[in-house]
């Protein structure tokens, strides 16, 4: 799959490390995104998918550590200064959080907070970046969005919230989208339609996308690409139907059989017989 | 808008209501019989009795009690005949040992009590609000370990032992200032800063150091916070992270704190006044209670309570400026 696009995002090797760097959370993990093309990373909670995300901003949280090499169009971001990754944060490399409730600040509009993020790397005037984020918030769906961009966080609901950190996520048209557990949050006919959003949104932009989640089944829906992880190391990658399909790992086999189906009500009637 | 600031009025009457009637009563049945002490030494239950009726202290509590509350509202009489006078309202009654009116006492006082806290506001919020701040950023740097150590220093010192050293060395040993004094800004501006600044240094220590400590653990709270990972995600510059999204959150609770500390301080920094002998309203506080003189306890009671409650009030409308979930009423 690869082979098709230069990669955008190179991640070799990555470690990230903990407390005093004895403690490793990721270890040796490596993938490739191209443009126009989604990777999901699955595993479980505490597998470092997260952490993996944040190294790839540059926004480790205090006390952990990064190693290896991270290229964005061939150059290097680990070690780089804070004031250079602030330029690629949001405009190149642009990231989605997992709970909507807390990720929009409760002071600002929410119209506040996309022209806020407009205005960090284009050079416009108010005015201007409004319209920006009226557009952008239109385009997530929301409705009304000249007169919603003057409400604040909690006017809307989770999922709304959800679409607002998309519209902000893409209002810079970003080529490399990270998405963490988004949709975690949210019930399933909210989580369906944000998938079906981020869906046409990549295409339309023909952004990389790496797509965290729990959730085998959304990956299905999504990624072309598959990276399952475990205890902050790679358990396998391929191509989502070579993983779904032929995995003969053992732990992505036990991911695969953990989710629900319908079949067992047989063997559930015979144990009761 | 209307209604709510209603309410709140409302319920402030009630307070200062209940404040009054509740010092009335410590006054009317636990403090020593105030006719005695001015008679004095030699003195002979007639005279007492006379004293008692003059000051209206015969009659039955509640009859004292109308008698103060409508001298609050209306002012009162005093005395017939030759020796009548009249205070107006707000009568708080006069001093038993000087005779003076308490209203014109604490307007007299209060403008050194305002210009003590003040300056010292002023000082405090800068000091404790910035070294908080960088103190949160740069967490554990030589600057965070040493704003530690001063908000540990600066609330385990006692006021009194920091005046008085602070007073040996500036003004007695080094003659850098003046004794502090109650000087008008409108006389000599410059004295009026040289004998402010000792008090208002000490008493801004003492809250820098509270709210050098508050500000800091609110800011680290919020910069766990989603919103300013987001603040970064988007790429914004850091000093706006900071200034929009860690520090506004972080200041809110700060706003509560201030208005309470700041109405405390207006209604007479005690100590410290009474250590530098600044004639604010505290030393008149500590005056009065020193001597039991009641209608200035009580005036000075009053006006505290007066003030704490309009801060209460000030800074709950400032709320609505500053948290829209307030103002919307939303939780």
């Amino acid at each position: 799959m690869t082979g098709q696009h230069s990669p955008l995002l190179r991640v070799q090797d990555l470690t990230v490390t903990v407390g005093d760097g004895a403690t490793s959370v990721v270890e040796g993990l490596s993938f490739d995104v191209g443009p126009g093309e989604t990777l999901g990373i699955v595993g479980e909670s505490g597998s470092g998918k997260s952490m993996t995300a944040l190294a790839i901003m540059g926004l480790l949280p205090r006390g952990a550590a990064a190693s290896g090499s991270v290229t964005f169009r061939g150059a290097e971001l680990l070690g780089r200064k804070e004031s250079q990754l602030r330029k690629l944060r949001g405009a190149e490399i642009a990231m989605v959080f997992q709970d909507p409730l807390n990720s929009l600040n409760p002071y600002y509009t929410v119209g506040a907070q996309l022209v806020e993020a407009y205005r960090a790397h284009r050079s416009a005037t108010r005015r201007q970046a409004r319209e920006v984020a009226v557009a952008a918030l239109d385009r997530v769906g929301i409705r009304d969005p000249r007169r919603r961009a003057d409400h604040y966080p909690d006017q809307f609901s989770g999922g709304m919230r959800q679409r607002i950190m998309i519209a902000m996520a893409l209002c810079l048209e970003p080529s490399v989208l990270l998405c963490d557990e988004p949709t975690t949050a949210l019930d399933v006919t909210v989580q369906a339609q944000i998938l079906d959003l981020l869906r046409q949104l990549q295409r339309e932009n023909s952004m990389a996308m790496v797509f965290i989640t729990h959730d085998l089944a959304v990956v299905s829906q999504l990624a072309e690409r598959v990276l399952v992880m475990r205890g902050g190391e790679e358990v396998e990658q391929g191509t989502t139907e070579r993983v779904f399909t032929e995995s003969r790992h053992p732990y992505t086999c036990q991911l695969l059989d953990s989710l629900p189906r319908l079949e067992p009500v047989d063997d559930r009637q015979e144990g009761l017989g | 808008m209307v209604g709510y600031l209603v309410r709140r009025l409302a319920a402030c009457v009630i307070v200062l209501a209940v404040v009054c009637v509740f010092t009335f009563m410590i006054f009317f049945w636990f403090s020593p019989d105030p006719a005695a002490q001015i008679c004095g030494k030699t003195c002979t239950p007639d005279r007492i009795a006379q004293i008692r009726a003059n000051l209206g202290l015969d009659q039955p509590f509640l009859e004292q009690l109308r008698v103060f509350v409508s001298g609050l509202f209306a002012g009162r009489d005093w005395g017939t005949g030759a020796d009548a006078m009249h205070c107006a309202a707000p009568c708080l009654g006069y001093s038993f040992q000087t005779n003076e009116s308490v209203t014109d006492l604490l307007i007299d006082r209060l403008p050194v009590s305002v210009t003590l806290a003040t300056g010292a506001a002023v000082l405090w919020l800068l000091v404790g609000v910035l070294g908080g701040l960088v103190s949160a950023v740069r967490r554990d740097s030589l600057w965070d370990k040493g704003v530690l150590a001063f908000g540990l220093v600066g609330i385990s010192l006692p006021i009194y032992f920091l005046a008085l050293v602070l007073q040996y060395l500036l003004v007695v040993k080094l003659g850098w200032l003046p004794f502090p004094r109650a000087v008008p800004f409108t006389e000599d501006p410059v004295l009026w800063f040289e004998s402010y600044l000792m008090p208002w240094v000490v008493l801004a220590i003492v809250y820098a150091a509270m709210y050098s400590r508050i500000v800091r653990s609110q800011v680290i709270d919020t910069l766990e916070q989603g919103f300013v990972r987001t603040a970064r995600a988007k790429g914004l510059q850091r000093h706006l992270v900071l200034r929009r999204h860690a520090l506004r959150p972080s200041l809110t609770p700060v706003v509560t704190l201030f208005g309470m500390d700041f109405a405390a301080l207006l209604g007479g920094a005690l100590i410290t006044e009474t250590v530098f002998g600044l004639d604010g309203v505290g030393k008149l506080a500590s005056d009065s209670m020193a001597t039991n003189d009641q209608p200035v306890i009580m005036g000075v009671t009053l006006l505290a309570a007066l003030l704490v409650v309009v801060a209460n009030l000030v800074v709950d409308i400032s709320y609505r400026f500053l948290d829209p979930r307030v103002r919307r009423g939303t939780p």
